[in-house]
């Protein structure tokens, strides 16, 4: 799975933000932000990858357990996808 | 070939059709010889157009058409245009932003009358540009002001930018940087195609933006009161 295209990151005052480019503006006006384990996880969601691996990942940056970050990465991806921003 | 000075950027542009002819004669200018910025319109164009949007008509086709133009190339000179009614007292600009229908052009035509309108000019009464230019923010009049041909070509330091919102009563509080800007975000002109350098230009300059600028929340009823309170929060005077 991955972000679908037609979205940017970037941090704008000490927000990380994400807003759309072009076509995907149609379906949503404005923006979001994560908070920084959100953009860690979206930015690891730029390139196909999977639950497994986004876990491991959140487990070496933040230095938590494993039962914390699968739940952590459960719930984010669960999100992306009721907004319908990954496929 | 002919020439507007517009936000201080050098634009070429054939006006077709009486509204943006009339709109724009006080930008024209005879001393410009190239082009910061080309809006390419002909009769031909304006006719496509017309097929996709035969509601509107060629007057209003060819104004907005430009308007987004002009919006869409602003990016590549540190500027952007906010959907706001922009006011000028003593030369200090503050932007009165909200959805359509909220109340921005009342709002600061409440301004003119309690200032007079020597003191409280409408820079812009829909889409003021912003430029970043010589290490601060600008407000600029452009012939484009939505339905109201309300613009002045003056250049005005920005001071302040506040959202507004209809409520019975009176208050403000300033926004924090997320909150803001969402709103920013929301009524900022943004690239018409898919332009990821455009996007970056924009939300480079909305960071730098709430760096400088306070951002507010005036809930508010059309009264003097309403202006007052604002007035005395932004600290307009010098």
């Amino acid at each position: 799975m991955k972000i679908k295209p037609g979205y940017m990151i970037r941090e704008i005052a000490k927000n990380h933000v994400v807003v759309p480019v072009g076509d995907a503006t149609v379906d949503f006006n404005g923006m979001i932000t994560l908070n920084d384990t959100g953009a860690f996880l979206w930015k690891q969601l730029l390139e196909d990858n999977t639950v497994e691996n986004l876990t491991s990942e959140l487990i070496n940056e933040y230095d938590i357990d494993e039962k914390t970050a699968k739940r952590d990465v459960f719930e984010f991806v669960e999100k992306l996808k009721d907004a319908d921003l990954i496929d | 070939m002919s020439f507007y000075k517009i936000a201080d950027l050098n634009i070429q542009m054939e006006c077709l059709k009486k509204m943006l002819q009339e709109r724009s004669k006080k930008y024209f200018s005879s001393e410009i010889s190239c082009a910061d910025i080309k809006i390419d319109m002909d009769n031909e164009k304006l006719e496509n157009l017309s097929k996709r949007y035969p509601q509107l008509s060629l007057n209003e086709l060819e104004y907005i058409y430009t308007g987004c133009i002009f919006a869409d190339n602003i990016f590549d000179f540190n500027g952007f245009c906010l959907h706001s009614s922009a006011v000028a007292l003593d030369h200090v600009a503050v932007l009165f932003s909200a959805p359509c229908g909220t109340g921005k052009s009342t709002h600061t035509s409440l301004w003119q009358d309690y200032f007079g309108k020597d003191r409280a000019v409408i820079i812009n009464d829909d889409k003021p540009a912003l430029r970043f230019v010589e290490d601060a923010f600008y407000v600029y009049g452009t012939p484009w002001s939505g339905k109201n041909n309300l613009n002045s070509n003056i250049k005005v330091p920005l001071k302040a930018i506040v959202f507004l919102e209809q409520a019975e009563n009176n208050s403000v509080r300033r926004l924090d940087a997320k909150e803001a800007l969402k709103l920013l975000i929301n009524q900022s002109l943004r690239p018409l195609a898919n332009n990821e350098q455009k996007m970056e230009k924009l939300l480079g300059l909305l960071d730098l933006l709430l760096e400088r600028i306070p951002i507010y929340k005036l809930k508010c009823n059309i009264s003097t009161d309403a202006v007052k309170l604002i007035y005395n929060v932004v600290n307009l005077k010098t």
